[in-house]
């Protein structure tokens, strides 16, 4: 296919990766308009959320390849779709991940209907990931692979979209910044939660969420170790902040959201913390057809975590070996082969 | 290095000389002035010495400052003036007010919120409508605000006038009866260094002044406080400055403002010379562009290192970062990505299209800039210009 004359919208978020995609995709020949997508954000007192940063520094890329910029406005949509679905989760209890619903909500759907009202031949964005005759597949470089995050965006999204960073591993994507001289090579990549900047997610809770606090209980013993200020902020084999000190450290082992008591354990081998299977709500399986008849699938629980062997039926992965266990809300993603197959949310 | 910089309202560089003042209150004379001992009361007495130079500068005395981290602090330290009204003031007295001029720096609008305030509308060269001054300037006014010249225009206000205008008022209110006091503040961060200034000759009651557009440290400035008014310090503790800012004096910043100020004395009018000319060039050069200039201001009462202007139509903001690309650093007032999306309050005020503030470049001259690289920043300028606008066409 001749990228002559074809128009590519690219998703700049001002970062290193979505920039060399500009780069690429020039260099291939394609027409690239850059678009900030601008989401809802939160200024919390003494921490800003840099996304004016973010936009100038996408934008000041763009000027330097020549290349259109646009700025779209998706904070309305972003705080409904995304923030609002997320605060609900954690006062559910559950530990939910934003950037799954952001990909599938936001930038594989409205940004992409979007862009294809505006005459878009293909949208394109700087993950690590691919595109082939429609599938959602692996990229060549496996520890940066985000397949993870974009399990749940459309097969017709898939269709349209190019990842130019398919083929490339993170040090070479650097390089080409670096030759390219572009400032976002040196910056630092950020963490945190997106929306609101370096901030802790437990951080950006607390706005919302009203402290409450209760007790932190060993598993094994129900003795009172301790106190939290507030359960919903914990999750599922955390091992930090539960502000009891000495010796081994402790996982957060159960939950009991109604009587705001937080269960703890030393001893990683506790049987709360693991589990052989995961119950699944909210599937999302992007082709039945790439499924292995035999159902032996490879899933991965966390982002940039192994793929673990298992066996998909009905709602339930069963894993080969006992895994420890994920918190309620979690996405859990399938894989055969190379080919993403779509994945699922861990029910209670 | 191949730089040419167009932005010397925004922050200036600190000078060999000025450094090299400063230096050994930092290293073998770094005592605290407030110790007992004999080498820190010697540097005791050079920080009263920068104080007085500085305060010399404008016809004050050192006692008259107080040396803050800055011209913010100063201009908050300022409006704490208001507070003694309030507390003076006679029951069923009205509320006192404040007027600031539309057109003022957020650090001066920003802190106007905390009192009950009216702004003072501009025309459209940015120069004080005074009969809008005049209808506002009510009795239960306490606090006038106004710069002596725009940040983003270089427009000059007109003090003295304001100041004759304000005496008028005072006169009047004595003769209703009216004691509260109606005080003149005025921030000189900008034009500190081509204009002369006395504030006895100004009739100003507050001044603020700034080292670092003049050649000195970032983080050091300086209130004139007038005698008889009364502020309300924020900053409390070892009661230094008066009392009305404590804290460990900033001997070093103090002693490189003063060497700065010192460095300017007397060149002012040679320097208005050499920016009127060099701004001419700039003009010249940028009148050849595809898109006509729109120069902003008021060409009368106009700081001659200013030069802001406006290309209608194009993005002022990749103007800035192609001309980065090319080392040459300029500043906008349009709807700046890294300013949060909001368009300078200044160039809506005197009554700019959404067009021409969108491609608004602010450009400012000083100490780096001579003759050879302006001619070649207003060439620069005119091809990105000519690019964007081909881009766009």
């Amino acid at each position: 296919m001749s990228a002559r004359n074809k128009t590519v919208f690219l998703g700049m978020s001002g970062g290193v990766d979505s920039s060399v995609s500009a780069i690429l995709l020039k260099e291939q020949g394609y027409k690239v308009v850059g678009v900030y997508m601008k989401n809802w954000s939160k200024d919390l007192p003494g921490m800003k959320c840099p996304w004016a940063e973010d936009l100038a520094d996408a934008k000041r890329v763009a000027v330097k390849l020549g290349l259109d910029f646009e700025v779209f406005d998706f904070e309305k949509a972003y705080k409904e779709k995304v923030v609002d679905y997320m605060l609900a989760e954690f006062k559910a209890g559950r530990t939910p991940n934003p950037d799954v619903y952001c990909n599938e909500e936001i930038k594989f759907k409205l940004f992409f209907e979007e862009c294809m009202k505006r005459g878009a031949d293909f949208i394109a964005t700087g993950h690590y990931a691919r595109s082939e005759n429609g599938k959602l597949k692996l990229a060549s470089d496996t520890n940066k692979d985000q397949t993870y995050f974009l399990y749940r965006i459309s097969k017709d999204a898939v269709k349209k979209t190019l990842f130019p960073l398919a083929g490339f591993r993170k040090p070479e994507v650097k390089e080409i910044a670096k030759n390219h001289n572009l400032a976002n090579a040196y910056k630092k990549e950020s963490m945190g939660v997106c929306f609101v900047g370096d901030v802790g997610m437990k951080d950006f809770l607390r706005e919302y969420i009203d402290l409450k606090p209760g007790e932190i209980r060993e598993l094994e013993t129900d003795r009172t170790l301790g106190y939290h200020d507030g359960a919903v902020f914990y999750t599922l084999g955390q091992r930090h902040g539960l502000y009891v000190g000495g010796g081994l450290p402790y996982y957060v082992a159960k939950k009991d959201l109604d009587k705001n008591i937080v269960y703890v354990s030393k001893n990683l081998n506790a049987k709360d913390l693991w589990t052989k299977e995961l119950k699944l709500e909210n599937l999302f399986l992007r082709d039945k057809n790439d499924f292995p008849s035999d159902g032996k699938i490879m899933v991965r629980l966390r982002h940039r975590a192994p793929l673990l062997p298992a066996t998909f039926k009905n709602d339930t992965v069963y894993f080969d070996e006992e895994i420890k266990v994920i918190a309620p809300g979690q996405s859990v993603v399938f894989y055969a082969g190379d080919v993403c197959l779509g994945g699922g949310i861990v029910a209670e | 290095m191949f730089m040419i910089y167009l932005d010397h309202a925004a922050a200036t560089p600190v000078s060999e000389k000025v450094l090299s003042a400063m230096i050994p209150f930092m290293t073998e004379s770094f005592f605290n002035p407030s110790s007992p001992y004999l080498p820190a009361t010697k540097v005791r007495a050079k920080y009263e010495t920068a104080k007085n130079q500085i305060a010399n500068f404008i016809g004050a005395k050192g006692n008259d400052l107080v040396i803050t981290s800055g011209a913010t602090e100063a201009n908050f330290l300022a409006f704490t003036s208001v507070n003694d009204v309030i507390r003076a003031r006679v029951e069923n007295a009205p509320k006192p007010r404040i007027l600031v001029l539309e057109t003022e720096h957020a650090s001066v609008l920003e802190n106007a919120k905390n009192y009950d305030f009216e702004v003072i509308r501009v025309d459209k060269t940015g120069l004080i409508d005074l009969n809008d001054l005049k209808q506002k300037l009510t009795d239960d006014v306490a606090l006038v605000s106004v710069s002596l010249a725009n940040n983003e225009l270089g427009t000059i206000q007109p003090l003295a006038e304001i100041a004759e205008i304000l005496r008028g008022k005072r006169f009047e209110r004595l003769k209703k009866g009216i004691t509260a006091p109606l005080l003149l503040h005025s921030d000189a961060s900008q034009g500190l260094a081509l204009i002369d200034l006395n504030v006895a000759r100004l009739g100003v009651d507050l001044l603020t002044l700034n080292a670092a557009k003049i050649g000195g440290p970032k983080g050091v400035g300086a209130l004139y406080v007038a005698h008889g008014v009364r502020l309300k310090p924020y900053i409390n503790g070892g009661g230094q400055e008066r009392g009305l800012r404590s804290g460990t004096e900033n001997v070093a910043g103090a002693i490189g403002f003063a060497k700065a100020l010192e460095l300017l004395n007397g060149h002012q009018s040679a320097k208005r010379k050499k920016y009127l000319h060099l701004v001419e060039i700039l003009k010249q050069e940028l009148k050849s562009a595809k898109v006509e200039p729109l120069f902003l201001g008021n060409k009368k009462h106009q700081l001659a290192n200013f030069c802001p202007v406006s290309f209608p139509g194009l993005d002022a903001e990749r103007l800035i970062f192609a001309l980065e690309d090319r080392e040459v650093y300029l500043s906008t007032g349009a709807a700046c990505s890294a300013s949060k999306g909001e368009p300078s309050h200044v160039l809506r005020a005197i009554g700019l299209t959404d067009d021409e503030i969108k491609g608004s470049l602010r450009i400012s001259l000083g100490i780096l800039n001579d003759e050879e690289n302006i001619r070649e920043a207003g060439k620069i300028i005119r091809e990105e210009v000519d690019r964007e606008y081909e881009r766009t066409k």
